[in-house]
């Protein structure tokens, strides 16, 4: 059976999935995510790499294919690299089968993609290089209102009169919080107003790749609840009939997108271990 | 967010120094390498050229250094070159107006500017006027390629430049000498085809970015020099321990003019792409096989420009041919797929894009395009075009 590793490195955390078989027959063995915090990021991954094989209690040289994602390009000792967009789409459909899109929210940018029943992308768009659609701006606005990133979702959710901010540019939207705290608001309704901007931004992606069907949230922010109620009303506009949905390994969805590819070219470079290849 | 890869790891040893000693002279936008060379003997002339391609065994036969100048790069600020060109006009000129005018091609004592485009037809205009004291010749290579005519006329060219440099180093150009630069310059190119050769059997072996350093050395170092190098780098490089990757085996078609930055080649492999064929600094290898060094040396090197050189868009395609070859070629180096980047604003390489994609789509190899100048450092939208170019081989194509 193909023991594969899949490590995602995004701009502000690693992420390492394990994963036995391949051809339809996959298993999550292990997965470990830890955050890179100014730290050398190949001391990073050796770090989550080691603690992932622990939990999977596999040895490094079991291992028929090791495929990174994301700047995981820079690990020397990867078999292969597969791009971003193409295991986050992997990673989504084997998370939520059902699932025909993924939007995926790193540190530094957003994207929504729109894939097969094989998780081939057939349409994708990104944001532009502004930060304001992304995790690192919500975490800056964090630290700014002094909540702790889990605490971000649930507080959001608790709004009952969401502020408007700007959603074209960060430094415009941390003036606006700025102004919003010197104004009294409530952090609910500030956090609540910033996932609206930021879902306004999310939602033009979802419609220019015409995803329909369920969606999945991957990357870094897949766990922040107020953020995929925002995205969920915004699509609610009866021009698109999608359903937004997260899933507590979607921050894992590269590494073990990457590690399916991984066990998908071990198969199709090796056609004789597997019959009938597969996804 | 990533911008450019990063460089590798510095390597020790002696492959280390041979890579370091490559980085330095393609860093030398100074032309040290040629004042220390010039420095040893008073009557050693540099003779600069640009690219594409010159018959350099004319120079080294007169006792010349061939120096090829690929313009700044991304090591080079624009000040004043911008002023001499127009904001459609690609981005190498500007750059070797810039290197002219602050002094950095003083080394040289003579400028060649082959036939290739319009821009570089005007730069040896400008170069006339801005070098009144030097030797600028625009080398006027054949588009007509029958022997009678073309070769006839080639021929001529060539004794016009031998006759100019002779009469700079006090060497004249004899039939005897030329055979010899012949001789030298088949060593080199058979230097060169093994690496090539090498790095299309075993790519992982030869990082893209040292095989270009390996290329643009030969540009600055006499030729024996640089044969001596390149032999010792291909021995060097099987001994090491590099493994294979897994990633797609790309050919590259459009950059053999204006150079793209080393960046850009290290964000394509990393990206996934081997780099198995190309045709950056193509003036190095323009006649692959040796050349004949027996009979009338004048007589060989039109024959072999005409007949035998490598089909690039700066040569007219008499048979048109040039689908047909790219088609062929990149079946003999097993290419996965074609990355067909130009410089931005290059006339040869994007007007002849689009027939070199028909014959691509027409055998059904995958192709994609970009374009590039040599000062680029964003690579992040390449990086995500190559990248999952590489994805969509590796998973869905014949890889």
């Amino acid at each position: 059976m193909t023991l594969t590793a899949g490590v995602d490195v995004g701009s502000g955390a690693v992420k390492v999935a394990i994963m036995r078989g391949g051809g339809g027959n996959e298993e999550l063995l292990a997965t470990c995510l830890e955050r890179i915090r100014r730290r050398n990021v190949l001391d990073v991954v050796d770090e989550s790499f080691e603690a992932a094989l622990r939990e999977a209690g596999v040895r490094r040289d079991e291992l028929d294919y090791i495929a990174t994602s994301g700047e995981g390009d820079l690990i020397p000792w990867r078999t292969g690299h597969f791009y971003g967009m193409t295991t986050h789409s992997r990673g989504a459909l084997f998370i939520a089968p059902e699932a025909r899109g993924a939007i995926d929210i790193g540190a530094l940018h957003t994207r929504a993609m729109r894939f097969t029943n094989e998780g081939r992308v057939e349409k994708y768009q990104m944001t532009s290089q502004c930060a304001s659609g992304s995790g690192q701006f919500l975490e800056n606005i964090a630290r700014y209102l002094g909540v702790s990133i889990e605490e971000i979702g649930p507080l959001s959710l608790q709004s009952d009169e969401p502020e408007k901010c700007s959603s074209i540019c960060a430094v415009l939207a941390e003036t606006d919080v700025i102004n919003m705290v010197s104004r009294g608001i409530s952090t609910p309704n500030i956090l609540r107003g910033i996932h609206n901007s930021m879902a306004v931004r999310i939602a033009g992606l979802v419609r220019a790749i015409k995803s329909e069907g369920m969606i999945l949230m991957t990357g870094g922010l897949a766990r922040d609840a107020g953020l995929i109620a925002a995205v969920q009303e915004k699509l609610q506009d009866g021009k698109s009939p999608v359903e937004v949905k997260g899933h507590e390994l979607s921050v894992h969805a590269g590494a073990i997108g990457a590690a399916l590819w991984g066990a998908f070219r071990h198969y199709k470079l090796h056609p004789g271990e597997l019959s009938g290849g597969g996804t | 967010m990533t911008i450019a890869a990063p460089a590798e790891p510095a390597l020790g040893g002696r492959l280390g120094a041979i890579i370091r000693r490559a980085t330095e002279l393609y860093e030398d936008l100074d032309f040290k390498s040629v004042l220390d060379w010039k420095a040893k003997d008073k009557t050693r002339r540099a003779i600069g050229f640009l690219p594409v391609y010159v018959p350099r065994e004319v120079i080294h036969a007169a006792g010349g250094l061939p120096v090829g100048i690929m313009g700044g790069g991304d090591m080079t600020e624009i000040v004043r070159g911008d002023s001499y060109f127009q904001s459609y006009i690609c981005h190498l000129p500007r750059s070797v107006i810039e290197l002219a005018v602050s002094g950095r091609l003083d080394a040289m004592d003579g400028f060649l500017f082959p036939s290739i485009c319009d821009v570089i037809r005007n730069l040896s205009g400008m170069f006339k006027l801005l070098k009144p004291d030097k030797y600028v010749h625009y080398f006027d290579l054949p588009q007509n390629f029958r022997a009678g005519l073309g070769g006839k006329f080639y021929a001529h060219e060539m004794r016009s430049v031998a006759q100019a440099v002779a009469k700079m180093t006090g060497s004249e150009v004899t039939d005897d000498r030329l055979r010899e630069s012949i001789t030298v310059y088949n060593a080199n190119r058979r230097a060169i085809a093994a690496l090539l050769e090498l790095r299309i059997e075993k790519p992982w072996l030869i990082p893209a970015t040292e095989y270009y350093l390996m290329l643009r050395a030969g540009y600055l170092l006499p030729a024996d020099e640089h044969t001596a190098l390149v032999n010792e780098y291909t021995l060097m490089v099987q001994q090491s321990n590099r493994r294979p990757l897994d990633n797609i085996r790309v050919m590259v078609r459009g950059a053999f003019c204006e150079q793209p930055p080393l960046a850009l080649l290290r964000t394509l492999e990393r990206a996934g792409c081997y780099l198995v064929d190309d045709d950056f600094v193509v003036g190095s290898r323009f006649i692959p096989d040796p050349i004949k060094a027996e009979g009338d040396p004048w007589e060989a090197l039109a024959e072999a420009f005409m007949q035998r050189s490598l089909p690039t868009a700066s040569v007219y395609d008499e048979k048109h041919q040039k689908g047909d070859l790219l088609v062929r070629r990149v079946k003999d180096v097993r290419a996965d797929g074609v990355l067909l980047m130009a410089p931005s604003f290059c006339d040869p390489a994007l007007l002849d894009q689009p027939m070199l994609q028909s014959a691509l789509e027409e055998a059904g190899i995958p192709f994609t395009s970009f374009k590039y100048s040599e000062d680029t450092g964003q690579f992040q939208v390449i990086r995500e075009q190559a990248g999952t170019f590489a994805d969509a081989i590796k998973l869905w194509g014949t890889a």
